[in-house]
């Protein structure tokens, strides 16, 4: 069994597994073919010719193409960015537009005080514990969605479905499914089996536990239609060469699917990774942020420093190291991602 | 698109929304405006559009040459958010609601008129007129309170042999094992805020101190360990005798509000906003609310504040209509027709209201009031204290921390804001 030929800074659904006839030769693989690099040199040519002025007015005009986001990209995320640093150093309270200026203060709180590194702690968990459940859970499921059965398009909606309403709706609903009283929803179920009842969220494990497995209700169907689409562009041929070659369905769900889908994990687990590091509403709405700091995020401390406590100044500091943690978390995941997906392609 | 180029926008976009958080404000330098003029009004109200458009409608009628305009924002976080926000871009509307959430911020920047010797504010108690009050100032038009206590099932105490909530803590808690031997689920209440009853302990320790507890506190002559240990090991004797389940910690308040309307609970410790559903679920229930029982020998007392107050912006420039306006919200006319929408204790000496029989054990202290809530009583850092508080309760309850744990915690938390 072959491994299919791709180039490595492919991209896209199908994209990696383009036959290499169909790629332009570089230079660095010229040699392979005079014929064609006279072709290449042929098309390269008439661009060559070109006045300097054409070629910069052609340039010119693509670049003008990104002044609309440069614009949007500024005003919305730089200029606030550079602001929120600003706050970060001062006292500001949100009434007043004359702050002092308090140095690496609210830096030194955010160190020391223990709610918001309970708030980090819970927020992490959160989001290492959702990326994977879901991603072990999506990808057979979208295996499973991809087989014809009957009824088909009715349960790939019903497995979407828990993506449609909003978190927050979600949470308040959640909250009497999950309600420790013995009138609870599934304490009730389980009293009939003669189970519990259970503090399912007036505990701190059980209350940590229940968000992530809301959460994971809720996003496993959105991701697993996300595999789908990239498993859609799978060409049958390899599996059935593999078949043909005698490998079980396991076999090739490991060495052909799951390497195939490796795009689709790098794209699921940004995503997942993320919104799990700003995730605020699940949390709140279903347990407040409780027991005691159990479940409160980092996303939750800045709106309540902030907004609850006009404490704009700390929840500047606040937002500008949670901003530089998840820029690193994004490019590590990034970076592994991609080496990961140039060791199995 | 390639997926560099994905990964890439999306990377960027993680990276600016979590600044974009906290991050967007206005820069612009303040000035102040003041005028007197009799111009057009501008309101945001706390309340919903249901309850105030008869108040609305009310004043227009009586005062058809100044044109107001209201807005609705909902509380408690949103319209703080919101007017903050007004305040903050010069754009306030001539008369807002000062709360207890946003009440240092708004007098510590100026942002209100002191309305102390206004004819309108004679007829407000002066509980209330010092609750939005600094330095002298009167800062809120308050026209009412809210009082919690114990709302009982007056036909599940029955089952424990009695027929009304006792004035002690020992009995209250002797009632508990009375109910949990008869099958009845005697007390639950919503731990997402700061307790009721232990609300009510400390008011009544506040009390003993001719309300200087939270001053002392403040001032650093006394801490938070001083006060607080001994009302918290009295509160928590219910969770440690095992009378009440820490389920409490994972309940909402409409949770609780059902389960006592469905007649599965005898006691809950609320306020005059649950009985109209109550009533609505369950027209037969026989309720009624009372004082929380006094521990270690002091005097029953209700949980308790002075609702929020209408206040003037210092910015305002059409402040003799704005004057006009708290003139017809606290007038007999206006606090009548108020109070019949809102259901609220009014507590203006010239309006009785008119209030759910359930509540008459109650009303006259909380028009009195015999009221306390920390939160409102703190000088400053209130919510961060209570945000503090109320977690480490949490912790309590489930037997993770002693009440000296809780109080040391708060005095750590005063210390470092």
């Amino acid at each position: 069994m072959t491994r299919p030929d791709r180039s490595p800074d492919a991209g896209g659904p199908g994209s990696g597994i383009r036959p290499r006839a169909l790629t332009l030769p570089s230079p660095a693989v010229g040699a392979e073919s005079a014929a064609t690099a006279g072709v290449v040199d042929q098309v390269a040519r008439p661009l060559r010719r070109r006045p300097g002025l054409t070629r910069w007015r052609d340039i010119t005009a693509t670049q003008l193409f990104l002044v609309p986001i440069v614009v949007v990209f500024i005003v919305l995320f730089v200029i606030p960015l550079a602001k929120t640093f600003y706050w970060s150093l001062t006292d500001f309270t949100g009434y007043s537009l004359n702050p002092s200026f308090v140095g690496l203060k609210n830096y030194r709180i955010i160190l020391a005080d223990p709610s918001m590194l309970a708030g980090l702690t819970f927020t992490l968990l959160f989001t290492f514990g959702t990326t994977i459940l879901i991603t072990v859970i999506a990808i057979p499921l979208a295996v499973m969605l991809n087989q014809r059965f009957f009824a088909r398009n009715a349960v790939r909606s019903v497995v979407f479905f828990p993506a449609i309403p909003s978190m927050a709706i979600l949470g308040l609903v959640w909250t009497y499914i999950l309600s420790p009283l013995e009138s609870g929803v599934l304490n009730s179920a389980l009293g009939h089996l003669g189970i519990g009842p259970l503090p399912w969220l007036a505990d701190n494990t059980l209350a940590r536990l229940s968000v992530i497995v809301v959460a994971v209700w809720a996003g496993a169907g959105w991701h697993a239609i996300l595999y789908l689409a990239y498993l859609q562009s799978i060409p049958v041929e390899y599996a059935e060469v593999a078949k043909i070659d005698g490998a079980s369905p396991v076999r090739q769900f490991f060495h052909i699917t799951l390497p195939l889908l490796t795009p689709a994990v790098v794209v699921s687990q940004f995503l997942l990774i993320t919104n799990g590091l700003k995730v605020y509403d699940l949390p709140f709405t279903l347990t407040g942020g409780g027991p005691g700091f159990a479940t409160r995020t980092i996303t939750q401390s800045i709106i309540t420093s902030g907004v609850g406590q006009g404490r704009y100044g700390l929840a500047s500091a606040l937002a500008v190291m949670f901003t530089i943690a998840v820029g690193i978390f994004a490019l590590a995941q990034i970076v592994i991602s991609r080496t990961v997906e140039r060791r199995i392609l | 698109v390639n997926r560099r180029t994905f990964l890439a926008s999306a990377a960027a976009l993680a990276l600016g929304g979590g600044a974009a958080l906290a991050g967007c404000g206005s820069s612009k330098t303040a000035t102040t405006a003041s005028g007197s003029g009799n111009g057009p009004i501008s309101f945001l109200s706390w309340d919903g559009e249901t309850t105030m458009k008869p108040v609305l409608d009310g004043f227009r009628a009586a005062h058809p040459d100044i044109a107001l305009t209201a807005t609705y924002s909902p509380p408690v976080a949103e319209y703080i958010q919101t007017l903050q926000t007004r305040v903050l871009s010069k754009k306030a509307p001539d008369v807002f609601l000062i709360a207890a959430e946003n009440k240092t911020n708004l007098i510590g920047g100026k942002a209100v008129e002191n309305l102390a010797g206004k004819p309108f504010m004679a007829t407000v108690p002066e509980f209330n007129r010092k609750t939005y009050g600094s330095d002298g100032g009167e800062f809120g038009l308050s026209i009412a309170s809210w009082g919690a206590g114990v709302l009982y099932n007056k036909d599940l105490l029955k089952k424990a042999g009695t027929d009304s909530v006792p004035t002690t803590w020992d009995e209250f808690l002797t009632l508990l094992q009375k109910l949990k031997a008869a099958g009845v689920q005697g007390y639950l209440e919503s731990l997402q805020g700061m307790p009721t009853i232990l609300a009510a302990f400390l008011g009544a320790v506040n009390a003993g101190t001719d309300d200087t507890m939270d001053a002392k506190i403040f001032d650093g002559s006394a801490k938070f360990a001083d006060y607080w240990v001994e009302p918290l090991t009295q509160y928590n004797r219910m969770y440690a005798e095992g009378l009440v389940t820490s389920d409490t910690v994972g309940l909402k308040g409409d949770q609780v509000r059902d389960e006592f309307a469905k007649g599965n609970l005898a006691m809950m410790s609320t306020g005059p906003w649950d009985l109209p559903t109550i009533r609505e679920t369950n027209p037969k229930i026989d309720m009624e609310m009372v004082l929380i029982p006094g521990a270690s020998g002091l005097a029953p007392f209700l949980a308790g504040a002075a609702s929020p107050g209408y206040a003037i912006s210092s910015a305002s420039e059409n402040r003799a209509a704005a004057e006009t306006f708290l003139t017809y919200l606290a007038s007999p006319q206006g606090v009548a027709v108020w109070q019949k929408v809102s259901g609220a204790i009014s507590v203006t000496t010239d309006v009785q209201p008119k209030l759910d029989a359930a509540l008459d054990p109650i009303v006259s202290y909380v028009r009195s009031g015999n009221i306390y809530l920390p939160q409102i009583a703190w000088k400053r850092a209130e919510d961060i204290l209570n945000v503090e508080a109320v977690a480490q309760i949490q912790q309590m309850v489930q037997g993770k921390t002693t009440p000296q744990q809780v109080a040391q915690a708060l005095d750590t938390k005063l210390a470092s804001s």
